[in-house]
């Protein structure tokens, strides 16, 4: 394969994002607004000042982690599709500690609700896995229903005992400011979460493809009876897969909660489980892709939200762009499998014929 | 009184799940997953109050339900059965896609009203003498069409899969797909016809929230009841019979949720009520130990020397 070539494969979910803006691009047309005028003003607001080119990255740093969260399972091939609740389960544990610890101060508190939200949102995900691998129960399903349990347990916290001071809204009060993560830029909402988010993306890439924990998860991911053969207890790896894969969830919590929100809002970002999938799936559930997706996914966001508020737009145009997006990278994997696949067969023929004189 | 009521509400709410289930059922026994059930559901909820809508009637409004479901079928069959791309992946983001899609139409065709369009319900249709019975005459005999064709399809299913010939190739299909292929029957084709089929019929399940309970569109008005058909697929075994109870169960659930929520008991919190049938899913779903998992569940089918 020419170097032009591999070069140009590399480069199609490029592509593939391209179309899927495209095809939402046409929709647009129904409300009869221009594609390019408004793509034109998504692009001047992103990028039009320091505040909202900031903001990609802070809306960035949460999606990072539920793309993670997917991804890393998805390397194992267990399919952890309970972000959104362990997402909410983070939330919860860091506002909790953010509001009843709030006479220490920052420097003790903000590990602690990192640790807290991590570890609660692991040890939920654990259970996930914990069911798969005592009981062989089917953890697709299983993730699928945790969501709806912990929203309830939000729902129920966030109405009763976590309720803001004044009692009139479902949402808690105003974490204290120590609590709070200090800003990476001033003036901005970008946060040192970004940060912490791409540290957990190398971590993640750390320990995939550089501890023998990784080489075992992806050797069940590849081939759960030959990685059995081999001696690796795939019970355990599925704990610990739902475990790690859990806490990078409940970290988008503490992202969210202490860095953005300073609060927790009843049912706020309800479709950052399913992001994550898309981002995972853009990013070919590797972390380096999975940070550049949720980049991407950020810049949708930010520029969207500015269009939205500023023209007639509809806000669900986004949800359209996300998902036109995700389908034309399912699309374009086919098509980039097809491509493949005929130019070997063609040099398999040409050496065929080389080797008859 | 109030058991004739909740009675009433179980056979009402299990309507949806119990066709949305049997859906699923008969595309898993061809080996498809149907992930993109709970965005169908959407998709036909939509269809279904958009058709009413603007035609002014109901069975035109059904009819674009199922419509609406086939052509989101199409979408999801062409990728996953022909394209032979991952059923979790492209249902997700047909998931994501339809919430989208669905209110942005309703803006294109609606604007945005100051107050919520809405249709009249699907009337119900007493049956004389039958309605009469205590206790079970108004749960089982004065509903809406959409629950008689529920009971119906019910049966229908369990003797097309498990009584005749095309159930014998569905259930190959899901369990065989090489044998299938050997006796000359495309298996890519019997997916993909499964496929529209068990989506259209979601489509209509997804009708049933906007035009036999609510009468309007919104954004949340599925809010997860796709995924319950999906997990009383798995609970029932993979049988039309299993489906029946299944779905009793939750549309009970749902119903008692509805009951608490509206006599004002509050000695449990409404979150649990809320929560409840999701836990019994997952406690279902541990418990059960023979499952009956088609063999194909999932997998793509490859021929050979391709």
């Amino acid at each position: 394969m020419s170097r032009r070539m591999r070069i140009f494969l590399a480069l199609f979910p490029v592509w593939s994002v391209f179309l899927g803006l495209a095809l939402s691009g046409a929709m647009l047309l129904l409300l009869n607004l221009n594609p390019f005028y408004v793509y034109g003003r998504m692009v001047t607001y992103a990028f039009r000042d320091m505040y909202n080119f900031a903001d990609i990255f802070a809306k960035a740093a949460p999606l990072i982690l539920t793309g993670l969260a997917f991804g890393f399972a998805f390397r194992a091939f267990l399919f952890n599709i309970g972000a959104q609740g362990q997402f909410y389960i983070g939330c919860l544990a860091t506002v909790s500690c953010a509001l009843y610890l709030d006479t220490l101060p920052g420097i003790i508190l903000l590990p602690l609700c990192f640790a807290a939200s991590a570890l609660a949102a692991g040890a939920w995900g654990s259970l996930i896995g914990f069911a798969k691998a005592r009981f062989g129960a089917n953890e697709f399903l299983i993730s699928l229903m945790s969501t709806y349990v912990a929203v309830a347990i939000m729902n129920y916290l966030i109405r009763g005992p976590l309720i803001e001071s004044k009692g009139e809204y479902p949402q808690t009060d105003v974490i204290a400011p120590q609590a709070i993560i200090p800003k990476l830029i001033p003036h901005t909402r970008l946060h040192w979460g970004f940060v912490v988010a791409l540290l957990v993306a190398a971590l993640a890439w750390f320990i995939l493809w550089k501890t023998t924990l990784g080489f075992q998860i992806r050797a069940v991911g590849m081939n759960k009876d030959s990685a059995r053969y081999a001696g690796i207890r795939e019970k355990r790896i599925f704990v610990l897969v739902f475990l790690i894969s859990g806490a990078f969830a409940g970290l988008a919590g503490f992202m969210e909660v202490n860095g953005i929100q300073h609060m927790l809002v009843q049912g706020f970002n309800p479709y950052i489980g399913a992001e994550g999938i898309g981002i995972a799936i853009l990013g070919n559930a590797h972390p380096a892709g999975i940070v550049l997706a949720a980049i991407l996914f950020g810049a949708l966001k930010v520029g969207g939200n500015m269009v939205v508020q500023t023209s007639p737009v509809p806000s669900s145009i986004i949800g359209i762009m996300e998902g036109f997006v995700m389908l034309s990278v399912i699309f374009s994997y086919y098509l980039r499998r097809r491509i493949i696949h005929s130019l070997e067969k063609k040099r398999l023929r040409r050496e065929e014929k080389e080797e008859q004189p | 009184m109030i058991i004739e009521s909740i009675l009433a509400n179980t056979v009402m709410m299990s309507t949806p799940l119990m066709i949305g289930a049997l859906a699923e059922v008969f595309v898993e026994r061809t080996g498809v997953m149907n992930i993109a059930i709970e965005g169908t559901f959407l998709i036909g909820a939509w269809a279904g109050f958009v058709g009413t809508y603007m035609t002014g009637s109901l069975v035109l409004g059904l009819v674009s339900a199922v419509l609406a479901g086939l052509l989101t079928g199409a979408l999801y069959g062409y990728i996953t059965v022909y394209l032979k791309q991952h059923q979790i992946v492209t249902g997700t983001a047909i998931n994501i896609l339809a919430p989208g899609l669905a209110l942005y139409l309703y803006r294109v065709f609606f604007g945005v009203p100051l107050l919520p369009l809405q249709v009249d319900l699907l009337p119900t249709i007493a049956i004389p003498v039958l309605s009469d019975l205590p206790v079970v005459g108004k749960a089982f005999f004065n509903q809406n069409i959409l629950t008689y064709l529920a009971f119906a399809l019910i049966a229908a299913g369990f003797w097309v899969l498990f009584r005749t010939r095309t159930g014998l190739i569905l259930r190959s299909t899901g369990a065989n797909p090489e044998a299938v292929d050997a006796a000359g029957i495309n298996v890519e084709r019997v997916r993909f016809g499964t496929v529209l089929f068990s989506s259209a019929m979601d489509g209509l399940a997804g009708a049933f929230y906007s035009l036999g309970f609510l009468g309007l569109f919104t954004e949340n008005i599925i809010g997860g009841r796709g995924w319950i058909a999906f997990a009383i697929c798995f609970l029932g075994n993979w049988n039309p019979a299993g489906v029946l109870v299944g779905a009793l169960v939750f549309g009970l659930a749902d119903a008692l949720s509805i009951v608490i929520r509206t006599s004002g008991v509050v000695a449990i919190p409404n979150e649990f009520v809320i929560a409840f049938p999701y836990i019994v899913t997952i406690i279902a779903t541990i418990a059960r130990r023979r499952f009956n998992v088609p063999a194909y569940l999932g997998i793509s089918y490859v021929k050979e020397g391709r």
